[in-house]
């Protein structure tokens, strides 16, 4: 009796298929040294390009967050265009997108090390650095919303000199509070797995205030048992306990605005709905970075491949997904319900003056990753993957200036209406791009940005098993 | 009975690394007389090692609780020194109370986690110690202690086991 079989793929189609596993980093070890020595040349040979670089971007950064922050304080906020009822400008816009940026190094490094993502490994520092980065930004941006800062103390759980204490009622302090712990703790969570690597730096350098910098921050680690143990359960902590302050930190931001009954904002939804926007923006922003660092840093070709950019990229689309979930559920609610002034918000944001607005970021938010994150061969395209994070970041602007500046616009006193402008904020607004940036290229002079150390380890627990007619990647359990 | 000595030897993988852990303990090194160094973590049970006692946990959950208890200050205390009536809410409101509580007690668990890895490992050393470069260059170092007299059957049976090297070591600056 014949057999007959369907055929599943034509052969060259599944030859194009079948993938080397050697192309990973995982299988594609270099000694340990060899690696070592990769990340510190890439860290000391510079040319003179990037010297210059960093010096025209030091220098906006005085002109922008120095002598703009300066005028700004010495003759009040009506420099800026904040005026009756647009008292929340582009510096709150400023504030929310930075924190979302912040979001992709806890996210990557802490959700993705709890799952055991292998592909993490080599980008881990690179998304974290961003958190800290990312959050002196969102620092920097609500002192230039406050105006007066040095009454900054006044937030602080001590009478002032009137007596008055701070009031936990109000989510300006629960702000306050997350913030903060979301700063001290990413931070501390940047500086743990880079001990051993601040280490290996140490060993590397010979004499000169380098020296002397790893040194101190090294701490004297040697890899010692007792060390390691207690490194990876400090580590093991961190991971899992920053992740619901991630969640905390940008659902207490929506509550700045959902909490007050303004139309646009009194959503039940906008907690979680800002979260995965922060997610969405700061995927985003891990794939600029992955882009940059990759073109730019001697070896690191070696080190971040297309295999990271896929997993980024996958990243990036199923959270544009969610993104788009939770913008429909925040916007078909209020369409149907029926209320005048959420009506005339919803006309104001699609057919008002800024009505292109509210339609580059639908383009920006969804179609574009939509169109070009279902691709693996594009996904794997660095500076595709880098153009889509950037438009990305575009469309998650706008939304946040949709919701703050244009969502103040219309209230229930139609008398007060008022188109905004923004005048000083926009310098300022470039300075922390320019201020993210040059804390970026130093420390990429100054600190290994890979952490080889997390990468040798996950090299020695990945092997190649031969089963049947293929080789199979698999894992072992290391630590 | 003669003095002890320190002895470093070098090798280029974990495996030849615990052979050498399991020949020592033959040889009657105590656990406590012996400490591998590595340059990556290596799992207890593979190195045939005892696994190391950690208290960063516990400091953790110990700063957890306090983080707790200054959340419950800060939201019920202050309105006790200055009572303020906000939108007819209670002054001692207990949602607000459940999100400062959240985030001093997750800011005291890391915190203190952080500060039990300083405290536990006695983080910052800066004095001299045993150590060499190699380590953080892939090699793992078995570093132990055993009679002076008796260092040449340490050193052969290290070697046999696949030490590249096996050599009194002192300690140094970093």
């Amino acid at each position: 009796m014949a057999s007959y079989a369907k055929p599943l793929a034509r052969q060259k189609h599944a030859e194009e298929h079948e993938e080397d596993p050697r192309q990973h980093l995982m299988h594609d070890p270099l000694p340990r040294g060899q690696m070592n020595a990769m990340v510190m040349e890439s860290m000391r040979e510079t040319g003179p390009i990037f010297w210059i670089i960093t010096a025209v971007l030091a220098a906006f950064v005085v002109f922008a967050l120095g002598y703009e922050w300066y005028v700004l304080i010495m003759q009040g906020q009506g420099v800026a265009g904040v005026t009756r009822p647009d008292y929340w400008g582009v510096f709150l816009v400023n504030t929310v997108f930075w924190i979302g940026i912040s979001h992709a190094g806890t996210f990557i490094s802490a959700i993705l090390r709890v799952l055991k993502v292998e592909s993490r490994r080599p980008f881990t520092r690179a998304a974290e650095l961003m958190t800290t980065f990312g959050l002196v930004q969102a620092g920097l941006s609500i002192f230039m919303h406050l105006g007066r800062v040095w009454l900054t103390y006044w937030m602080f759980p001590i009478p002032n000199q009137r007596t008055i204490w701070p009031d936990f009622h109000s989510p300006l302090m629960w702000d306050l509070m997350a913030i903060t712990t979301y700063l001290l703790c990413s931070t501390m969570y940047l500086f743990l797995p880079l001990i051993p690597d601040l280490a290996m730096a140490r060993d590397r350098t010979q004499g000169g205030w380098l020296k002397v910098f790893y040194k101190t921050l090294a701490l004297g680690f040697r890899g010692t048992e007792g060390e390691w143990k207690n490194l990876t359960t400090a580590m093991n902590i961190f991971a899992f306990a920053i992740i619901p302050v991630m969640f905390s930190v940008h659902t207490i931001v929506s509550w700045d605005f959902a909490m007050a009954t303004r139309p646009g904002w009194n959503s039940t939804v906008f907690g979680p709905y800002f979260v995965i926007g922060a997610l969405h923006s700061g995927m985003a922003a891990v794939a600029i970075v992955l882009f940059l660092l990759r073109s730019t840093m001697k070896h690191y070709k070696y080190f971040i491949r297309p295999e990271h950019f896929n997993t980024i990229g996958m990243l990036m689309l199923l959270v544009s997904m969610a993104w788009a979930y939770f913008y429909f559920n925040d916007y078909i609610v209020p369409w149907y319900g029926g209320d005048i002034w959420d009506k005339l918000f919803q006309e104001y944001a699609e057919e008002g003056p800024k009505w292109y607005l509210w339609y580059t970021m639908l383009i920006c938010n969804i179609a574009v990753p939509w169109l070009i994150l279902w691709n693996r061969k594009w996904r794997e395209t660095p500076w595709l993957l880098a153009l889509a994070g950037i438009l990305i970041n575009v469309g998650m602007y706008l939304e946040r200036y949709i919701i703050i500046p244009v969502g103040v616009t219309i209230n229930r006193m139609p008398f007060t209406w008022r188109q905004y402008e923004p005048r000083i904020e926009i310098p300022m607004t470039v300075g922390t791009f320019a201020f993210f940036l040059l804390l970026y290229m130093l420390a990429s002079r100054l600190i290994p940005l890979i952490p080889v150390w997390e990468v040798q380890e996950g090299q020695e627990a990945h092997l190649i098993r031969k089963i049947g007619k293929a080789e199979i990647s698999t894992l072992s359990e290391m630590e | 009975m003669s003095e002890p000595i320190t002895l470093l030897a070098m090798f280029e993988d974990i495996e030849p690394a615990s052979e050498g852990v399991e020949k020592l303990q033959q040889m009657g090194v105590t656990d406590d007389d012996m400490n591998v160094i590595s340059g990556i973590p290596v799992k207890n049970t593979i190195l045939g090692r005892p696994a190391a006692i950690t208290y960063v946990s516990r400091i953790g959950m110990f700063g957890a609780i306090l983080g707790m208890f200054l959340g419950i200050f800060l939201i019920y205390g202050i309105p006790y020194l200055y009572p303020l009536l906000v939108g007819g809410q209670p002054i001692y409101p207990i949602p607000q109370g459940i999100i400062i509580t959240f985030e001093m007690t997750m800011l005291g668990l890391m915190g203190f986690s952080f500060i039990g890895l300083f405290v536990d490992s006695g983080f910052p050393s800066y004095t001299p110690q045993k150590y060499t470069p190699e380590i953080s260059d892939g090699k793992v170092a078995l570093l132990f202690s055993c009679p002076v007299n008796e260092q040449e059957k340490f050193i052969d049976a290290l070697k046999n086991a696949g030490a590249v090297t096996v050599a009194p070591v002192e300690a140094r600056h970093l």
